[in-house]
Formats: structure tokens, sequence, C-alpha cells
């Protein structure tokens, strides 16, 4: 596993910020597919499979998928923030999320229902659309939110001692 | 290690393999042999069964879909794991879609067909039975896609040598990230970076490793400059990319420097203009042909010419390691492997380097040559003779090419391989046979794995860094008592590159105080490299996290760490005002 992690560059630069950047693309992605819940009739059954309004139904997607965005920005690392390809990723990930998410947890968090229909296909393909905008939309985010080079405390660690060999090590 | 995927053949690869499926199993049903119908499961989630055109052409749109992005992740995570055949490795991979298919994703599609809203999660609904024929079909499906995906997906980076290359010209020139002063072209310590231009053949010269394509130099060069600005870089190793610029005698298409040149001009960083990096035309065949030396001073003088305000140049980057790589290891360009080949190239490098500074001092005649070279050293393992007499031999090899280009006496031992192998004194002497400009500088590279130990076997392994930089560059600086530049260093665990650059460092500052004129620093290079923990050998498309910034162009630990670096020195007495290269330029 660390090393498919590692594929993606798995620790994120200094300038970086991951789980705010994650989290802010997370929730501009998901109005989009919640759109698309509620064409397909997804957004209704989830509400009552779960046992909230829709309102809260909302809310409670919005923040889900908040903090898979911050995964997302974290896990895939130095990957999710490729311009070129990061819908790609975006689209795996949240096809992965699917896959484990719409089978198993819904279920478990609610009366024991799956959605079926067109309400199944619904939450299928709010998803993947959730994962593309995600993946097109970090980037950008991202980059906006870089830390400043000169920003206090970025560079305190990185002196000339650094040469020395660490401490605790003899 | 990252993994540079190229999108385009992914998603060729995919559609195809997802067609493939589609062609195979749909011949199978026509020959009635029941199967599992993808286009249709997947099309008549959208249309009725009976509406066939929509649902085929629906179908078929998802499952190409479907197969771009399982393509993606085969060439992230898969790609190359194994040194299996290509094909093989798609075979593999595809049991991964396989069980994901059987377990989760077509239940979910059995779902998606009922006419109903919900329903109650039982083993039923989870794992809905299966045919005989249906699971054939899927395995089989899936087989197809993946044998089809590995033998399609393979070689990411580079491209046919034989072909026009890919590459389009430089963009122009987009408005500034901030605002930027002009170039200073002082007399100042060098804080340098590159940009990493390496382009070598392999494959028999059929295929083109080319680095500034690989890292996205060539869409994204402005964005670089003004990176290295922004970390407070003063000079840049640049290697205009030889191989699509020199189109043949004669002609040229300066549409892959111009802008960047114009850049470099303005604004900086000062340019070291690296004109052949271990690679030239396809035209021009490789380092065994004894013209390339006439064919590159001609090169050498247009650049000149078109660019009379650059003031450093390297005319032939690392000539040892391009003959050696070239003509003794096998690896690159003539791919040879035979001490003769090896004398042959070294020969013709320097010839080449000697006429291209020739031809650049007839257009400027105060240039400043850094002739950088990789710092080698092999230590015998123990006392056996044979041992000890190969450790030395390889340390009198590794001067050859700097022995020949600086008119050094070669030892006696050199000249004797060198005579066994066709080349005799006179040849030596009319290499020699040149003035050596004043003004040049010997550039010494390092990394962790130019220290070697000759083991028992006669072999040499990887010393990592016993002696360090200041012991071996002292040797050079012992033999040829030059201006020196440490010009290239880096570290393939980014995570340790603060600290490899703190030692590196300060490695330099001791070889300054013991009195050797050194006037610059190099980290190399400024993004992450692509392949070269293989030594651009094969094309997997590995990212070598070593650059001051990744290839998003977001800056690393290593980055914030130079221009820490620079901001403490730079205007230091003896940084601010190098002697050492004051008296360069006087002479």
């Amino acid at each position: 596993m660390s090393g498919f992690l590692a594929a993606h560059g798995y620790n994120p630069g200094p300038t970086q910020r991951p789980f705010t950047a994650g989290a802010v693309a997370g929730l501009l992605a998901t109005p989009p597919a919640i759109l698309v819940l509620h064409l397909l009739g997804s957004l209704a059954v989830e509400a009552r499979i779960l046992g909230f309004s829709l309102i809260m139904t909302i809310i409670i997607g919005c923040l889900m998928m908040g903090i898979a965005g911050t995964v997302y920005a974290r896990v895939l690392g130095r990957a999710a923030n490729d311009v070129r390809g990061g819908w790609l990723f975006g689209m795996a990930y949240a096809f992965a999320l699917w896959a484990s998410g719409g089978v198993f947890v819904l279920p478990l968090l609610g009366n024991g229902e799956l959605p079926a229909g067109p309400p199944a296909t619904g939450v299928f393909l709010s998803l993947i659309l959730w994962g593309g905008c995600l993946g097109v939309l970090l980037p950008f985010v991202h980059r906006r939110i870089h830390l400043k080079f000169d920003e206090p405390g970025i560079a305190e660690n990185l002196g000339p001692t650094l040469a020395a060999r660490d401490p605790a090590r003899r | 290690m990252i993994r540079i995927v190229s999108l385009p053949k992914a998603a060729l690869a995919g559609v195809c393999g997802a067609l493939a499926w589609t062609a195979v199993l749909g011949g199978l049903q026509l020959l009635g042999k029941p199967s599992f119908d993808i286009v249709k499961e997947l099309g008549t989630l959208a249309f009725a069964p009976d509406e066939r055109l929509g649902w085929v052409a629906v179908g078929l749109a998802a499952h190409a879909l479907v197969g771009i992005c399982w393509a993606v992740v085969y060439a992230y995570f898969f790609w190359s794991r194994v040194n299996w055949p290509p094909a093989l490795q798609g075979l593999a991979f595809s049991v991964v879609p396989a069980m994901l298919a059987l377990f989760i994703v077509n239940p979910q599609f059995e779902l998606m067909h009922l006419h109903r809203e919900a329903v109650l999660l039982t083993w039923q609904t989870a794992l809905p039975t299966i045919s005989p024929a249906q699971l054939g079909g899927l395995l089989l499906g899936h087989a197809i896609y993946g044998l089809t995906v590995g033998a399609i997906y393979t070689r990411p980076v580079g491209y046919d040598a034989e072909r026009e290359a890919p590459v389009r010209h430089l963009s122009r020139r987009a408005a500034l990230k901030a605002p930027r002063g002009p170039r200073q072209a002082g007399g100042g310590f060098m804080f340098a970076t590159g940009i990493e231009c390496s382009y070598p053949t392999i494959e028999q010269g059929r295929w083109r490793r080319d680095q500034m394509a690989a890292t996205h130099h060539y869409a994204r060069w402005q964005e670089d400059f003004e990176l290295a600005l922004d970390i407070g870089i003063t000079h840049i190793r640049y290697g205009p990319p030889l191989h699509l610029i020199f189109k043949g005698p004669g002609s040229y298409d300066w549409g892959f420097v111009d802008e960047a040149m114009a850049f470099l001009h303005d604004h900086g960083p000062e340019p070291i203009v690296d004109l052949c990096h271990f690679g030239v035309p396809t035209w021009l065949g490789n380092f065994q042909n004894p013209e390339i030396s006439r064919a590159l001073a001609e090169y050498a003088g247009a650049f000149a010419t078109r660019f009379p305000w650059v003031r450093f140049y390297t005319p032939v980057n690392e000539m040892y390691v391009c003959a050696r790589m070239s003509a003794l290891d096998g690896t690159w360009n003539e791919q040879r492997r035979d001490e003769r080949a090896f004398a042959a190239a070294a020969f013709n490098l320097a010839r080449a380097s000697i006429a291209m500074t020739d031809a650049i001092l007839a257009v400027r005649g105060d240039a400043i040559f850094v002739n950088s070279e990789s710092s080698e050293f092999c230590q015998a393992c123990c006392p056996d003779p044979e041992i000890q007499r190969i450790a030395r031999f390889e340390n009198e090899r590794r001067f050859l090419p700097l022995d020949l280009i600086y008119g050094h006496p070669i030892s006696g031992g050199m000249r004797a391989h060198l005579r066994d192998h066709g080349f005799e004194e006179r040849d030596i002497a009319g290499v020699m046979a040149h003035e050596v400009p004043a003004r040049s500088i010997i550039g010494v590279d390092y990394y962790e794995w130019n220290e070697r130990l000759i083991d028992s076997d006669g072999r040499p392994r990887a010393l990592g860094e016993l002696f360090g930089w200041y012991v071996i560059a002292n040797q050079y600086y012992d033999r040829y008592r030059r201006p020196m530049m440490h010009t290239e260093t880096n570290r393939m665990d980014a995570s340790d590159g603060p600290r490899w650059l703190w030692r590196q460092w300060h490695n330099v500052q001791l070889l300054r105080s013991a009195g050797v004129p050194l006037v610059g620093f190099t980290w190399y290079s400024l993004t992450d490299q692509v392949d070269w923990d293989i030594g651009l050998s094969r094309t997997v498309g590995n990212v070598d996290p070593v650059g001051l910034a990744d290839l998003n162009r977001d800056i690393r630990a290593v980055g914030l760490t130079y221009r820490r670096l620079i901001e403490m020195h730079r205007d230091q007495p003896g940084y601010s005002d190098c002697p050492a290269l004051a008296r360069v330029l006087a002479s």
C-alpha cells in the first residue's frame, strides 16, 4: 500500500495545504452531483433510507463530500494536483467510493435498504460526476491557497545545521 | 516514485481494450454462444431494450469511458512494476477490475435494472446469481481488455527518433506572474540550477528520450524561469534541444528556443548554455561519427551569432559519462560495449568541444566556458594487484576527455591502452594541439553514486558519499589548476534533499577556504526528472523527486532550503563579489 501511495508522491510539499484544498474542492464539486441525485430521484430515496429530511441529507452529503475531498487531496498528493490528469484521478477515486460506499455504507447507516432502479443509477452517476469535478477543481483551488515562500516559519527547520546528523542518533 | 502517464496513450489503450472486448464477445454471441453483454447492461440503463440504436451508442460510450479510467489506473499503478511482456502485465492487471465487476459492479447494475426505488440488502441483492456463461463472458472480456491495454500502453515517455518530433514550438511569452527587474549580469557567486535537458536515443537509435518534453518544460518554460527567479537563482544551466533545432547543415529551427532565450535575456537567470547534452540529431547518427565535431561547431557558431549576449557556455556536457554510457555500457546512442568505441566517442566528443569553443570564440571572444564533467572515483577493495590496477585505470580513464580538451599529459597507462585500441600518438597530439581558452571553468558534478568500490571480482559497486565532493573535486583541481564550479548535485530521496544540499554547500565552503577558486554552486535540476533512476535506459516514466520543485511546479523542501541558503549568502563579502569569477572575467 505504501508503494502505491508513494506512486503519487505521498508527502505534500511545504507550501501545500492538501486538507483545506481537498475540503474546498470536495464541497465545490458537490452541487452538480446533488442536481443529478435530484433529477434521478436518488436524493429522496437516500433521505428516506437514512431517515432524514431532504435538507439534512444534502447537508450531510456536503459534509461527507468535503471529507472525501480531503482524503483524496492528501492521499493522492501530487497526482491529484496534476492539471491534465486530475479529472481522471477524481473519477477513478469516486468510482472506488461508489463501489464501497454505495453498496455497504448506506444500508448500514439507514434502514438496511439499498437504492435500486433509476435512483441507484443516480447515485452512480452523481459520484462519477463529483469525482470528475473534484479532479478538475483541486489543482486550481490548491494553487490559490498555497503558503507563500516567505510565510513565517515555513523554512524554519531548513537551516544549515540540517547537514549534521540527527541529534537523536549518536 | 511518482509516475508519468501518457494520457493520450492510456485513453487509446482503454478505448481499444473496451472495443476488443465488445468485438470478441459480440462475435461469440453471433455464433450462438451466450455471454456477458456489457454494452447492453450499460446502455439499457438509459434506453429501453427495444431502442437498440440508443442503448448500443450509450453502452459503447460508457464502456469506453470506463475502459479509459481503468487504463489510467493501470498506467499509474501497475505498468512496468514487473518485468513481464507488456500484454501479460495488462492481463495480470485485469484481475482487479474483473473481481470488482464480479462482486460489486455487476450486482449494482442488476439493482439499477430493477423497476423499484429501493430493495432490502440481502445476500441475494448484494450477490445475485450469475450464470456460468455470464461468468465466463465477464472473465473473458476483462482478459481481452487487459491484454489489449497492456499491449498498447508501452513507452509513455519519449518519441520515435526517425519521425517528426511531437513537440510544439515554445509558446509566446505570457504576462509575468510578478514584476521582474532586468537580468543581472554581475560578477557575484553563481547560485545556479538547471533545466534537465538530456536527449540521448535508446533502442539502437529508434527512440528519443527528451527530458524537456517529459518534464513539460516546452509547455511551461516561462513558469520554470519565473520559479527559478522566485527561489533566488542567479544562473541557470540551460540546454536548448539540439536534436530539434539543428535540422541539417545550415538548417535551424529556432522556434524551440527563441522565446525562452528572449525571456532569459530580459529577466534572467543568466543562462549557462549547454549545447550538447548526451545526444545528437538523428541525421548525425551517434558519437562514433567523426563528422560531429565539424557539425556541432557549425551549430555552436550559429547559436552564438543568434544570441550574442550569452556569456557562459558548456559546449559538451559530461563527455566522460556520455562516452561511457554510449560506447562502453551500451545504454544510449550507439549502444556499443567495447573499448575502441569508447575511445572513439571520447575523442569525437573532445574534438567537438574544442571545435565548438573555437566557433563561439570567433563570434564572442570574451565567452566563458564551463566544462562540466562528472566527478568519478574508484577505490580498490583490497590489495590484490589486479583490483588495484583496475581502480588505478578507471581513475585515469575518468580524466581522458578533460585531458584532451585541456591539453593535460595523458598517463603512460592510458596512452598504452589507447594505442592498443587503435589511437596513436599523432591522434592524441592532433586533438591536444590547440590553445585552451583562459576563460575556462571546470564544472565538477557530484552524486552519491559517483564514488565506487572495485570489489574482489573487479566490478564497481556504489560506495555512497565516502570521501565527498571536497576530496574528489580537489583531485580535479590538482590536475588542471583552473577555476571550478559545483555544476550538479541532487538527491533521489526527496526527504533527504535539504540535508544533502547543506552538506554539499559545506563542501563548497571548505574548498573555497582551502584556496580553490570556486565560482558557483548548482542544485540540478529545477524540477523533478524522469527515469534517471534507471539511467534513461528504458521508457518507464518514473519521476525522480530530485527537483527544487515537482512536476506540478510546486516547490519541494529542498527548493525552500536553497532559497534560504541563497538569501543567507548572496550579500556576504566573497559571494556578492566573487573574486574567483572576477579573475576569470578579467583574464
